[in-house]
This record gives structure tokens, C-alpha cells and sequence, in this order.
């Protein structure tokens, strides 16, 4: 295994891993995170409770494990939808031409002009709060750039020979957009929605800070820390803990899509 | 080349951030010097939101604002039992039941200098009556006569409290001659708004203030800061001189007594959770007494409000004479349980909810966000009830009021003064009272409905008070209403400043006796 593989899966395993411990973390820590005892609250990182705790006595380890979960599984489905539609997108304007192509363009145009978070914010106050609409406002607003991405992958496809022969062999449209097309252009697609995930972490805890995302009590770590804003003086753990979770998570993320795209580059070259 | 370009950028940007918070402090600085002494003050309770932009009591809630600078002043004020007593009034009469004949101070000026006779009395209380929205529904006036320094008001019912009604801001008195102009109203206050705007009030001091105890500040500045952190701020780093509605987590920075002094008083502010009578699981008187007894109201003070509260057993405080000796709903889960089963919620599901007929019990709480209290409240209602199996999904949303509209909740959680005028009929009569548009839990009792009726008929001050003990007691009985606690306001300040101290009305702030030593 090359020394980039073996930097791509050490990153990978790590997130898989820290995961898995989320996933499966009701079953190991003694506290859970939704538990309350204020007879414990705002306790200061000890034996006992190794992240503190926060204002209702809550374990802030066993919330920011399980903070993991919303977080970062929302990420990766806004990533996900976002890049699954403006690749449908992308792939379409870049084979098709027409009307309907250039009304789709122009669509892009206008939604890429949009600041992510000020629209994210509208969508959100629009909908409401709640973490599947702070999803779906970062999702609407992640699509367009996939798009372009794709469009610009399949313009000079689009008169390759082995199109031109799909076509004469009488190929369906949709055939040669998803399986001649398709799997040339996966690659940035992939790495371009790895980076992306870091930046959707970052946008959907800043929704849930301002109080337009996850609501409590759910341990979300933008909703965790806007809660405990104004602690940050006497209880600092209760900011500090669930921030470095978002710092952490998202160099990760990070992290493993710069390893991607390094061995990307690396089977380009051959 | 490029980075050389970008480290460049970032250093001039730092510079200039740094030279900005540099200029606002020193500027402050300077200004202090040459406007003699000068108070500032900032303030959670100001703005176009609290909609008390103005100095102008006639304007919605703006006359808190007016009393609570020091603007404007009432005929008759609250001490600190809540009990009325004359302020610009001299003396009262009570001619009828419909009569009430008041006489006035005689030394009493306008800041412009102008006596306070009984013509200007009458003129302010019929441009009262005109604009304001609460004042004609309260005071219910037919005519105002004016004889010199007497003023005669007839209602046109029976009003027992219109003395009370009288010492609420909006009826501080102002010159109608001189007007409103830019939100500046012309009190008889210790101070005299020169500059009123959204973002705060500017004021100096009242060369001509009629009273005995002369103001003291030459200038006094109130900034609205409605972010807490921001204040918290503000405080520490002296920017300003004192703070009102700091969040409870951030009074914990202010107990060095060598640099902050804390003023602290319950009010009358209840947080309370209305049952709604027409959801199906919340008309089972069970369910309600369960849900009264599961949430530990002693805890929710003492821990989540770090003890700036006060647990409540009915709608007024104990300090008030109509809110002594009630019996009230005492915390016990076990025995909450219990209630519950002996409801019919017998069996459990996998998640441990009780449930009848295959159904989990759900509660939905509806609250929201601008009282930090609510949030915190409905978070720890939500845990307490899950304790004996109850499940709470929480509504915290500023929308609320669409969701009152649909009737879509089976508890609303609010904040509210019961007794702003010192009287308990207020509250009872718009929050209790059947078929009432602010009873937003549906209560109904035809017993409690002529009790209150007989309130509203009496004069006798110790009768009213038996009156709303009676009827407190049983809406207690039905757990029509869970009361979880009364806000203890504080102000933080610096260590020198003195006569600036919190008081039960929340009406009463800029006062004469304010100084800086």
C-alpha cells in the first residue's frame, strides 16, 4: 500500500471509528446524554464525569459523543443529497442542449450568487427551526457548485468517440449520461464533496448556535454551545468541549478529502 | 509577491481593529470628563421590540420607559410592599363607587418649569385615555373635572383599584401643552430626555425637580443592549456603570463585592405552565395533579436559576398579602406516578412512557425563547415528567402565538406580572376568568368566575385580598395553573455608585437619590 493509501484509510478509519464509538456509545458510558441531575450541575472536568458537566447536570462527554451522531450524519446526507442533485443537474446541462438547460444555468447562476450562510439563514427562519430544515436550507444552497463542476467535466466529453459511437449504437440519453458518463466524472465529485462535508459541519452548528437548527435538549454542538454561551466565563468546559468536537471533526474531514484527492492526483499521473 | 500582498492586507486590517477599539474606549473617557458626572447605564429592558422606544406614557409601554429614567412620575407610587402611596397626588377621596376625588401636591412643576395644576392633570389623562390601548379598558373614565389643585375622576363602572390603575407608568404626567416632540416628553421627573432614539435615551438633569432630594448625576446615558454576553461585557470592561438583566449564568462574575455591587428583589414576573383544557389527556384531573408534582420547583430555582428566583406556590408572591398561605401542589414523583396509573396509564412502552389504550401520554409544551428562563423551564419540565413517564415534546418558538392561534399545545409556558398594579384582579380577571381572549388554557369554574365577579364589586382592601387567596387557592385545587417561580430581578453595578437599587414594581430605576460617589 502506497504511503498516501495508507494516509486516505488511517483518516477514514478514524472518522469510521470515532463513529462507531458514537453509534455504540449508550451501551458503553455509565450516563447518558439526555440524563439530568441537578444535583451535579456544573461540575468541573473530573474522575467521575471526564468532560464535566453542563447546567442540568447532563454528562458533557456522553453529549458530545452522542452530538456526533446528528452532526456529523446530517453532514454527510446534506453533502450527499446536495451533491447527488447537482450532479443530476450538472450532468444533464452538460450533455443536453436547450431551453431547459439554459434555464437550469441560469438557475445555478442565481443560487451560486447567494452568500451560503445568509441564505442558509433565510431558508431556516423561513421553514423554522429544527435540524432536517437547517439540513435542507444548506442543501439548497450546497447544490450549484457540483453542478458547474459536473457541467464542466462533460462539456468536452460530449464529443469523445466513444459518445459519439454510444449515440450511433442507439444509446439511450440516459444510458450514456449515467453509464459512459457518469463514472468518468465520479472522482471530483467525491473529493469535491469530502471538503465539503468539514464546511456543512461548520454550517449546520452555526445555524443550530443562532437557534435555527437542532433544538435542545437534542446534543447538537452548535445547539450545545449556544446554550452554554453564557457559562463560557464561569463553566468554560460546557463552550470549550463541544467546539473542540466541531475543531476536531472537521480537520478530520479535512484532512481525509486532501488524502483523497492526493491519491486522485496520483492515478491521474499514471 | 502575492503572500507579501496578503500578509500586508491582514496586518492593516488588524491595525485598523485595533485602533477602532482603541478610539470608542478613550472617547468615552474624555466625555466624562468634560460633562461633568455622568452615569451609564445599560439596559436588557429598552427597545422597539419592549416597545418602549420613547419617553411619550401615552405610546403603548413607552411610559415604562418614562418612570423608569426618570422622566416622568405618577400620581401615586409603590413602595416596596406594593402598597400605593402618593406621589404627585397629595391626598385621594373616595366619593362613591364610581368617584374618586384626588388632590395634588402644590409645589409640583413640569422640568419646562410649568405648575402642575389640575387642568394639566385632566388634559394628560384625557390624551391617556385617547391613545392608549391598556388605559381606557383599566381605568374605565367617563368624565375628569379639574377645580384647581383637585382632580375629580368618575368611571363608568365600579373601578376598585383605579387608584392602582393610576400609579401604573402610563399614567405618568406630562405637559400636553409642550407635546411630544422626537419621543421627548415634558415630566415632572429628577431628569429631562434630551435625545431618545431606538438604541437609548440621553438625559440631564432637572434643574427645576420639585422634590426635596435634588438629582445628583449632571448626565445619565441608557444604551438597550439586548445580547447578555454583550452586557455581561459591557460590565466587566466598565463601559458602563451599571446593568439590568444580566442572564443569570453571568451573575456568577460579579460577586467580587471590591468591584460590583448586586441589588436584588422579587417581583412579581411568575413563570408559569397554563393547562390547556381542551386537550383530551390534560382534562383528566390526574394527569394535571401528576404533572404539578413531578417538576421539583425548588431545584429549577436554586441550580438553574443559580437561586434568582423565588419557587412560587400561586400566581402572587408570599410578600404580598394576597399571596400568603396558599396550599399548593408539593414535589413528589412517587406519588405522581401513582396519580398516573391510578389514571389508567398503567402500562409502559419500550421507551418507559406510560400508556393507555396503546397510546404513550404526550404533552406538548409551548413556550418561547425571549425570557431565557422559559427554555430553561421547559428543558427541565421535559426531563422531570419523562421521570414518571410522561412525554414532552417542546414547542420553544418565538412563533408561538400561531400556535396559540391553532390551539396546538397542551401547556403554555409564560412569563407574566400578576400584579403590575399592586392588585391581584388584574391577572385573575384576564388570565383566569372564563372565555377571557388571555386565558390561553381554557380554565373554566363558574365558582371561581363569581368569586372573581365579587373581586371586582369589593372596595375593602383586606376583603380583596381574602378574595384572590380564595381564588388562588382554587385554581391550586384544579392545578388549573402549574406556578413554577417569580423572577428576582438584580442590577450589577460599580462600587461607587449609589441610590440605584431594584425594586418589586420593575418600574422605578433613574430615581433623585441616584449618585456616583
Amino acid at each position: 500500500m502506497s504511503k498516501k493509501k495508507r494516509k486516505f484509510f488511517f483518516f477514514l478509519g478514524l472518522i469510521l471509528f470515532g463513529l462507531l464509538i458514537s453509534l455504540t456509545a449508550e451501551y458503553i458510558l455509565p450516563y447518558g446524554p439526555y440524563e439530568q441531575n441537578l444535583d451535579i450541575a456544573l461540575q468541573a472536568p473530573n474522575s467521575t464525569h471526564l468532560l464535566g458537566t453542563d447546567r442540568y447536570g447532563r454528562d458533557m462527554l456522553a453529549r458530545t459523543i452522542a452530538g456526533a451522531q446528528i452532526t456529523v450524519c446530517s453532514a454527510v446526507a446534506v453533502a450527499f443529497i446536495a451533491a447527488a442533485f447537482g450532479t443530476f443537474v450538472g450532468l444533464f446541462c452538460g450533455y443536453h442542449k436547450g431551453k431547459l438547460t439554459t434555464v437550469l444555468l441560469r438557475l445555478t447562476d442565481v443560487f451560486l450568487a447567494f452568500p451560503v450562510m445568509v441564505f442558509a439563514i433565510a431558508v431556516a427562519g423561513i421553514l423554522g427551526g429544527g435540524t432536517i430544515n437547517a439540513a435542507a436550507a444548506i442543501a439548497v444552497v450546497a447544490w450549484p457548485k457540483y453542478t458547474r463542476l459536473v457541467r464542466n467535466e462533460v462539456l468536452p466529453l460530449r464529443r469523445e468517440f466513444f459518445i459519439e459511437a454510444a449515440q450511433m449504437s442507439g444509446f439511450s440519453f440516459w444510458r450514456i449520461l449515467f453509464v459512459q458518463i457518469l463514472p468518468l466524472v465520479i472522482g471530483p465529485i467525491c473529493i469535491t464533496a469530502a471538503l465539503d462535508i468539514g464546511t456543512i459541519i461548520t454550517e449546520i452548528a452555526g445555524l443550530s448556535f443562532l437557534g435555527l437548527g437542532t433544538a435542545p435538549p437534542a446534543a447538537e454542538w452548535g445547539s450545545m454551545m449556544s446554550g452554554a454561551r453564557n457559562l463560557l466565563q464561569s463553566a468554560p468546559w460546557t463552550v470549550f468541549v463541544p467546539g473542540f468536537a466541531i475543531f476536531i471533526t472537521v480537520a478530520l474531514f479535512q484532512l481525509m478529502a486532501d488524502s483523497l484527492r492526493d491519491l486522485a492526483d496520483t492515478k491521474s499521473t499514471r | 509577491m502575492n503572500k507579501r500582498l496578503k500578509c500586508l492586507g491582514a496586518l492593516l486590517i488588524g491595525a485598523s481593529l485595533l485602533l477602532t477599539g482603541c478610539g470608542s474606549d478613550s472617547g468615552s473617557g474624555s466625555a466624562a470628563k468634560d460633562q461633568g458626572k455622568v452615569f451609564r447605564y445599560g439596559t436588557m429592558a429598552y427597545g422597539p421590540a419592549m416597545q418602549n422606544a420613547s419617553t411619550d406614557p401615552h405610546d403603548t409601554y413607552c411610559g415604562w420607559s418614562a418612570v423608569r429614567y426618570g422622566v416622568g412620575e405618577t400620581l401615586f407610587k409603590f413602595d416596596n410592599n406594593m402598597d400605593v402611596q402618593p406621589w404627585l397626588a397629595e391626598s385621594y377621596k373616595q366619593i362613591d363607587d364610581n368617584t374618586v376625588e384626588i388632590k395634588l401636591k402644590e409645589n409640583i412643576t413640569f422640568s419646562n418649569g410649568k405648575k402642575v395644576t389640575g387642568a394639566a392633570v385632566k388634559a394628560c389623562l384625557e390624551d391617556l385615555i385617547k391613545r392608549n390601548d391598556r388605559a381606557p379598558h383599566d381605568l374605565k373614565i367617563d368624565t375628569i373635572t379639574a377645580d384647581g389643585q383637585t382632580v375629580t375622576i368618575r368611571a363608568k363602572e365600579k373601578v376598585p383599584a383605579l387608584i392602582n390603575y393610576l400609579a401604573d407608568p402610563y399614567g405618568a404626567i406630562i405637559d400636553m401643552e409642550a407635546g411630544v416632540k422626537d419621543r421627548i416628553a415634558v415630566g415632572t421627573g429628577p431628569y429631562v430626555a434630551v435625545k431618545v432614539t431606538d438604541q437609548g435615551v440621553e438625559l440631564k438633569k432637572n434643574e427645576n425637580y420639585w422634590g426635596d432630594v435634588k438629582p445628583k448625576m449632571d448626565k445619565v446615558i441608557v444604551r438597550s443592549i439586548t445580547d447578555g454576553d454583550s452586557l455581561s461585557l459591557a460590565m466587566q470592561s466598565g463601559e458602563v456603570d451599571a446593568v439590568q438583566g444580566l442572564p443569570y449564568a453571568s451573575l456568577a462574575n460579579f460577586q467580587d463585592t471590591n468591584k460590583f455591587k448586586i441589588s436584588s428583589t422579587g417581583t412579581s414576573r411568575v413563570y408559569q405552565a397554563a393547562m390547556n383544557f381542551h386537550s383530551p389527556q390534560i382534562q383528566d384531573p390526574k394527569v394535571r395533579q401528576a404533572i404539578s408534582m413531578a417538576i421539583d420547583k425548588d431545584k429549577f430555582v436554586n441550580v438553574l436559576l443559580n437561586g434568582n428566583g423565588i419557587a412560587a406556590i400561586g400566581a402572587f408572591p408570599e410578600t404580598t398579602a394576597y399571596g400568603k398561605g396558599l396550599n399548593g401542589p408539593k414535589f413528589d414523583q412517587e406519588k405522581a406516578r401513582q396519580l398516573l396509573a391510578e389514571a389508567g396509564y398503567t402500562e409502559k412502552n419500550a421507551d418507559g412512557y406510560v400508556m393507555k389504550d396503546g397510546q404513550p401520554l404526550t404533552v406538548r409544551w409551548l413556550t418561547y425563547t425571549s425570557r431565557q428562563e422559559l427554555p430553561l423551564l421547559a428543558e427541565y419540565a421535559q426531563s422531570s415528567l419523562k421521570d414518571i413517564g410522561i412525554k414532552v415534546d417542546v414547542n420553544a418558538t418565538d412563533n408561538y402565538k400561531d400556535f396559540l392561534k391553532r390551539g396546538e399545545y397542551d401547556i403554555y409556558a409564560q412569563a407574566i406580572v400578576t400584579a403590575p398594579t399592586g392588585d391581584p384582579e388584574y391577572y385573575l380577571m384576564s388570565k383566569i376568568y372564563s372565555n377571557q381572549p388571555y386565558n390561553n388554557g381554557y380554565y373554566s369554574n363558574p365558582e371561581v368566575d363569581a368569586l372573581i365577579d365579587q373581586l371586582h364589586n369589593t372596595f375593602d382592601r383586606s376583603q380583596r385580598n381574602a378574595l384572590a387567596l380564595q381564588i388562588q387557592q382554587k385554581i391550586l385545587d384544579d392545578n388549573g395553573v402549574f406556578y413554577a417561580s417569580f423572577l428576582k430581578m438584580s442590577f450589577v453595578m460599580k462600587p461607587n455608585v449609589e441610590g440605584f437599587a431594584a425594586h418589586p414594581s420593575d418600574y422605578y430605576e433613574i430615581t433623585p437619590e441616584l449618585d456616583m460617589k
